[in-house]
């Protein structure tokens, strides 16, 4: 039987714990709400600039204008995998799902390449990437602590330059995509080469290229791909302070739960010292009568 | 009467939707505007002033390069940056043509980092054009 004492401090450790995950919890909150509104506010762009793309991208080639070199897919077999995890733990199964589905990747896909390279962007994945023997290609570093869109423009012109020169045949992104702030999906997305869907609506007119279709195609595609590295970073950093809060919001709870019982038992045992106490006065002046 | 919707958005954030009777933007192979019933038309814009004109009224951005796509009266430029007079560092803007300028000073006309400088320079020179300094 712990002592009063034992309690009570075991109470008060408990609590200050809880004082933390609570107030990680409303920290995640503020910072969930200020990347979702930069994931709304990103929008408009890369729907109009996928519009555009996609309008360029399915006339091209019908005439003397050759297709973008980073549309275009050829035969795999070196493959770039690309995953997004946070600098940060604590945050629930946010990073280790990622993780997790990158060895399956690695896995599945081990006959179907020859070759596979993997690099990391956030401490986390490449931790618990190394820590399972995985050799990464590059750690982008970072990234998380101050969001730009410039990073996202270095990282997938390093990405293009790989694809270009042959070294990868294709890339993939790995990331957690913001769902809501209490789901989180683990989405693997084609990178390169850049897949277009034919354009909707007005496919009949042809529009009026300046200075020509190939050169606004060359200047559309690297654009484009610098979008989709900041959407998914975005996204990545949406998810992860949604997971997050809920993983804070559990730990709270438990917190609370477990300060109840150790109450109990607190009043129990300060109850049972009375009732000691009591009777010991009792016989105690029974014997001097 | 305005006859033109005219949108303007980053990779950041949407800048403007608003109405207009003509539109100036600055094209890489020379300024050109565009009013009611436009062809549909596609074009790489550069550093400088863009200026949409609604009833007389000239509202001006500076544009820090992308492109400007029209049609059915729809105007949509995707910028790299884009900013109204009133949101204009000319502090910053000054210092940045002083930095880039001197280090073009050091720089070969062939050099890699020369057009970035010389990128740098232009999108400055526009953002003091449109502040009016």
């Amino acid at each position: 039987m712990p002592s009063l004492r034992d309690i009570r401090r075991r109470i008060g450790s408990v609590k200050s714990t809880q004082q933390i995950t609570k107030a990680m919890k409303m920290v995640a909150a503020a910072k969930l709400r200020r990347a979702q509104e930069a994931i709304t506010k990103a929008r408009p762009y890369a729907t109009l600039l996928e519009q555009s793309l996609n309008r360029i991208a399915s006339r091209a080639g019908t005439d003397e204008t050759a297709a973008h070199p980073l549309l275009d897919s050829r035969p795999v077999k070196k493959v770039e995998l690309v995953v997004i995890t946070s600098d940060r733990g604590l945050a629930g199964g946010f990073n280790s799902n990622v993780v997790r589905r990158a060895q399956r990747f690695l896995v599945e896909n081990a006959d179907t390449y020859e070759e596979i390279s993997v690099s990391t962007i956030g401490r986390k994945g490449r931790d618990s990437l190394k820590a399972r023997k995985v050799v990464t290609r590059k750690d982008y570093t970072g990234v998380h602590a101050q969001l730009s869109f410039e990073k996202a423009h270095e990282i997938a012109g390093e990405l293009s330059e790989r694809f270009l020169s042959g070294e990868v045949d294709a890339v993939f992104l790995l990331f957690n995509e913001f769902k809501s702030a209490i789901a989180q999906v683990v989405r693997l997305k084609q990178f390169l080469p850049v897949e277009t869907a034919p354009a909707e609506g007005t496919a009949s007119v042809d529009f009026l290229y300046e200075p020509s279709r190939s050169e606004l195609l060359a200047d559309i595609v690297p654009r484009h791909l610098d979008v989709q590295v900041w959407r998914a970073l975005l996204d990545s950093a949406a998810s992860e302070h949604g997971a997050r809060m809920t993983a804070m919001e559990a730990a709270t709870k438990n917190a609370a739960e477990m300060i109840g019982a150790l109450s109990l038992q607190y009043n129990r045992a300060r109850q049972a010292y009375i009732t000691k106490e009591l009777s010991e006065i009792v016989s105690g002046a029974e014997s001097l009568k | 009467m305005a006859a033109l919707t005219l949108e303007i958005v980053t990779p950041e954030r949407r800048v403007a939707t608003l109405q207009a009777d003509e539109v100036r933007a600055p094209g890489v192979l020379g300024g050109f505007g565009i009013r009611e019933n436009h062809t549909p038309f596609m074009s790489q814009l550069q550093a400088g002033r863009l200026t949409a004109v609604d009833a007389g009224r000239e509202v001006h951005y500076a544009i820090g390069g992308g492109f400007l796509q029209v049609a059915d009266n729809k105007v949509m430029v995707l910028a790299d940056s884009a900013e109204e007079r009133e949101e204009i560092d000319v502090e910053r803007a000054r210092r940045a043509i002083a930095e880039a300028t001197e280090r073009l000073r050091t720089l070969a006309a062939g050099d890699e980092s020369y057009a970035l400088e010389a990128a740098r320079v232009r999108r400055a020179a526009a953002r003091l054009e449109v502040a009016g300094k």
